[in-house]
């Protein structure tokens, strides 16, 4: 059992199968190029890099969620309602605002919103769902009602400056390629979230509640203090998303990103988070993005219609929940039988 | 009464404790009772409250028999839907596939009857029962395969669904390729204009759906392993109860209710497309959940998620005639979902407080 190989393969594998995603994505890739020969080329890696920015800061957003046993269904409105009343209060005060009074003002809001998914949650102790279906609701109809449903084409220059900024360009078959520089504060941004899961007490203390809520309040963390925290984060990194959002679509769209909430939630459990919370990394949920991003565009090379895409990424999620469903009943009954052992020894 | 007592002491004990445990029980059967019904009896006030305003807001509009005609039109198979999800949420899942079902049934039904009626108007229309029959077919078989990955596979159900969701919705954008498809049986399109002593059939399939889902759950072993299943799994596994078994016949039977929904999309208007109803994923959580039903499982009624079904058709209805927007009811719908929860959560841990000192002032006569 604990022989070096195969606690060397237990480590690859990751706690939460990050190895084994990493491998199918890996697979995935190799047959592609197979197929078509295009597939390996900077150009096919910068356009899924591009796809994967605004994914991947909702996914982050929504695996801190599901950590803490939770889940959010709000995310997609807190963060349209916030980038397009950015774009609204920045256009009506008639000046030119640059980046930072534009993140500063859609993350305020995205805080704002998410005090109040966090507050009602720790407040009266109510289900997530129920909860951030609500607030859902809430947040989507203000936006469209009372802050506006017309689609902004000019945008503040703070955002029109980072639209088609690139930070990378290598040619590719004749043609120059370039990576969008927003992927730069993404990978920073993971990194950074990365770090606050895993060394503050903070961190520390979203996988505790979402482990045992009752064990983590007798642990000595303010449970009602730690819910309130997490949502207001989820909020920000939602705002931060879409900001990002309208920043590469080039426009503002109050219908946006609006029904794509269970997407993402798919693809934070793809990455190895367990709904159930307490379990689930960074690492994880950007290989989940990134595969439902390597198979869309592989469809799209293979000629299939992009209508199998949700099919695709539907049949991957049954079948990687139901293989970790199978197994984590296999290693109950083998821990089952163990003890049996024991007994009887 | 202590000179009786000396001569048969022990049969008149017997005989007031009895009696006294007996009132005890019918007191404790009222309370229970009265909680059960709470769901309801809210439901029913907020029901007659919604239509009191709007009546008092716009009397013509709204009392306008063609308007209240059309509450009844639209609300059935919205209904269906969330009863489908009440009964998974009885167990303690939930089906987020219902919709993507429905569409399935709607899309199969006039696929075939289109592709029959090419060739055959005539053929088409005598083969319309046994279309619709497939379509529910259809509804059933994606309710089993939810079931299987629930039982069989020991998928959570939150995940499970949400699987087949997108994959039944692909199936469906794939096949339909994403145009909007046209053409019902005459039977359906016929049954949909149908009205019975003022109210369209439409709704009667609804209230009978209902009834039988409620016969279903009350009084049969099946409902009371639903019931005991949601409340209690271990309880339930450890009584000898199949729990595989349930959970399966409790997909197929919400397959069957999404499929019922989706012969009335058609029924309603003669089309069928993969995105029809996007937004009623949510719309009929919040439904159920306002009806009463505990989504942690176990506790639930078919009248209360009847009822608030109607409640916010009328608020739809209302919001329209007084000239609000549906981002209007958006909120609306938001709000009031999470009014009642914190209105709940607030008096149930009131109630929580209290009764061990009702069970207490009546355990110590039978002492």
């Amino acid at each position: 059992m604990s022989s070096p190989a195969t606690t060397r393969l237990a480590s690859l594998r990751g706690t939460n199968n990050e190895g084994v995603l990493a491998l199918i994505l890996i697979v995935l890739v190799v047959i592609m190029t197979f197929i078509n020969s295009d597939f390996l080329s900077a150009g096919t890696l910068f356009a899924i890099l591009r796809s994967s920015i605004v994914p991947t800061v909702l996914a982050l957003g929504v695996l801190i969620v599901i950590i803490s046993g939770g889940i959010d269904v709000s995310f997609p409105a807190i963060a349209i309602f916030s980038a397009y009343t950015t774009v609204v209060l920045v256009q009506g005060s008639g000046v030119d605002a640059g980046v930072l009074v534009v993140l500063a003002i859609s993350l305020a809001l995205g805080a704002l919103l998410g005090l109040v998914n966090g507050g009602l949650i720790a407040r009266f102790k109510l289900p997530t769902l129920i909860v951030t279906l609500g607030t859902q609701g809430i947040f989507k109809g203000v936006l469209l009602a009372y802050v506006g449903s017309r689609y902004i084409a000019d945008l503040p220059l703070g955002m029109r400056t980072f639209s088609t900024m690139s930070v990378l360009t290598v040619p590719d078959g004749g043609e120059n390629t370039s990576l969008h520089a927003l992927v730069v504060p993404v990978i920073v941004l993971c990194l950074v979230v990365n770090a606050l899961l895993r060394n503050t007490m903070f961190g520390r203390g979203v996988y505790a509640i979402g482990n045992d809520t009752e064990a983590a309040r007798r642990a000595g963390f303010s449970v009602m203090k730690l819910q309130v925290i997490l949502y207001v984060v989820a909020g920000v990194l939602a705002a931060f998303g879409g900001v990002l959002h309208v920043t590469l679509t080039r426009s503002a769209n109050p219908q946006d990103l609006l029904g794509t909430e269970l997407d993402t939630i798919a693809a934070v459990v793809l990455g190895g988070a367990s709904i159930f919370g307490g379990r689930g990394s960074v690492l994880g949920t950007v290989l989940g993005v990134l595969l439902i991003q390597v198979i869309n565009n592989s469809l799209i090379l293979m000629g299939i219609p992009s209508a199998w895409q949700r099919t695709a990424v539907g049949l991957l999620l049954v079948i990687g929940v139901g293989v970790q469903a199978i197994s984590a009943r296999r290693a109950s009954r083998r821990v089952f039988a163990h003890r049996e052992v024991v007994a009887q020894a | 009464m202590t000179d009786q007592t000396t001569e048969e002491p022990t049969t008149r004990r017997g005989a007031a404790v009895e009696s006294n445990r007996r009132i005890d029980s019918a007191v404790m059967n009222a309370i229970s009772r009265v909680h059960v019904q709470r769901g309801v009896w809210r439901m029913l006030v907020l029901t007659v409250l919604a239509f009191a305003i709007f009546t008092a807001a716009k009397p013509r509009v709204f009392l306008n028999p063609l308007n209240l005609q059309n509450i009844a039109i639209a609300a059935p198979e919205i209904g269906l839907l969330a009863l489908a999800i009440m009964l998974t949420m009885l167990t303690g899942g939930i089906d987020l596939s219902v919709v993507a079902i429905a569409n399935l049934t709607a899309i199969t039904i006039s696929t075939l009857y289109t592709s029959v009626a090419a060739g055959n108007a005539g053929l088409a229309e005598g083969m319309a029962p046994l279309i619709v029959l497939v379509g529910l077919a259809v509804g059933a078989l994606g309710g089993y395969i939810n079931g299987l990955l629930v039982s069989r596979v020991g998928i959570t159900p939150i995940l499970a669904t949400l699987g087949t969701m997108q994959i039944f919705n692909g199936i469906a954008i794939t096949w339909t390729g994403g145009k909007t498809l046209y053409g019902a049986p005459e039977m359906l399109v016929n049954f949909g204009r149908t009205v019975v002593a003022g109210i369209p059939a439409l709704f009667l399939v609804l209230v009978a759906a209902a009834i039988v889902l409620a016969i279903v759950i009350n009084k049969t072993a099946l409902g009371a392993t639903i019931l005991l299943q949601g409340a209690n799994p271990v309880a339930a596994k450890f009584s000898g109860i199949r729990t595989g078994r349930t959970l399966t016949s409790t997909y197929i039977m919400s397959g069957l209710l999404a499929g019922l929904a989706g012969i009335l999309f058609v029924s309603r208007n003669p089309t069928a497309s993969a995105d029809y109803g996007s937004s009623y994923v949510l719309l009929v959580i919040v439904i159920a959940v306002l009806g009463g039903t505990n989504p942690n499982g176990g506790f639930g009624t078919v009248l209360g998620v009847v009822l608030a079904t109607l409640t916010l058709q009328i608020v739809s209805s209302g919001f329209n005639i007084i000239r609000l927007t549906s981002y209007d009811y958006a909120i609306a719908q938001g709000a009031i979902l999470i009014i009642i929860m914190v209105i709940d959560q607030v008096t149930s841990r009131h109630r929580r407080r209290n009764v061990p000192k009702i069970s207490n002032a009546l355990a110590t006569p039978t002492e």
